[in-house]
């Protein structure tokens, strides 16, 4: 799944280890989901989002270009 | 979700993902593989003990393998020098392992009295311990290279 936690994290000045200590995972599950290999639960999402102070929308939301 | 499996599982929800469907794996090959004992069974004699410790091996070693193979045992490890740090970490996790194996043997046990003896002892401690070495290099090494393509 696409998405824009890697921009929004590194907007934020945040290093992976840091967003993934705040949301309680580790920092290899925050590459994947970041490299959209792996689709986070519901819950991993609004705690991504509270972290990065964005709502569910700008984080996940596919918006089709063509 | 709440399951008595719970306390088996990591906290992080992709590992934990992960290992459920590792453990599926293993019981689904677990079961297949009964039935297949059972059918040979028709044709030679197997053994009940031989029977339940290669079920048990074929659940252990799949699952273990997997998990090992996953690269998902390290997660922080993305750099060379914590790579290295932690190689030296499992270095020296299985020299203790072999110091301390073999003074509580030689302390609490006995002390092998001819060479036969010895060899039996080193050679069950020495296998171990390169068995223990070699999975976690190989989960370190895999979880390394993971790691270093997610960053």
């Amino acid at each position: 799944m696409k998405n824009n936690v890697k921009i929004t994290r590194i907007k934020n000045s945040m290093t992976q280890e840091q967003l993934a200590r705040q949301v309680g995972v580790t920092r290899q599950t925050i590459g994947l989901i970041e490299k959209g290999e792996y689709n986070p639960s519901l819950q991993l999402c609004i705690n991504l989002a509270k972290s990065l102070n964005k709502t569910l929308d700008e984080l996940f939301w596919e918006v089709d270009t063509q | 979700m709440k399951s008595w499996i719970s306390f088996l599982l990591p906290d992080d929800e992709y590992k934990e993902k992960k290992m459920l469907y590792f453990f599926t794996e293993g019981a689904i090959i677990l079961f297949l593989s009964l039935i297949v004992m059972m059918i040979c069974n028709k044709f030679f004699n197997l053994d009940t003990e031989t029977v339940l410790l290669a079920a048990i091996a074929i659940f252990l070693f799949y699952v273990t393998g997997r998990y090992i193979l996953a690269g998902m045992e390290y997660t922080d490890i993305a750099t060379k020098h914590a790579y290295k740090k932690e190689l030296r970490v499992i270095c020296i996790r299985t020299i203790g392992f072999v110091i301390i194996f073999m003074a509580l043997y030689l302390i609490f046990i006995n002390i092998p009295s001819s060479l036969n003896n010895w060899v039996e002892i080193l050679g069950l401690l020495i296998s171990v311990s390169v068995v223990s070495f070699l999975s976690s290099y190989i989960s370190l090494k895999r979880s390394y290279k993971k790691n270093k393509e997610l960053l």
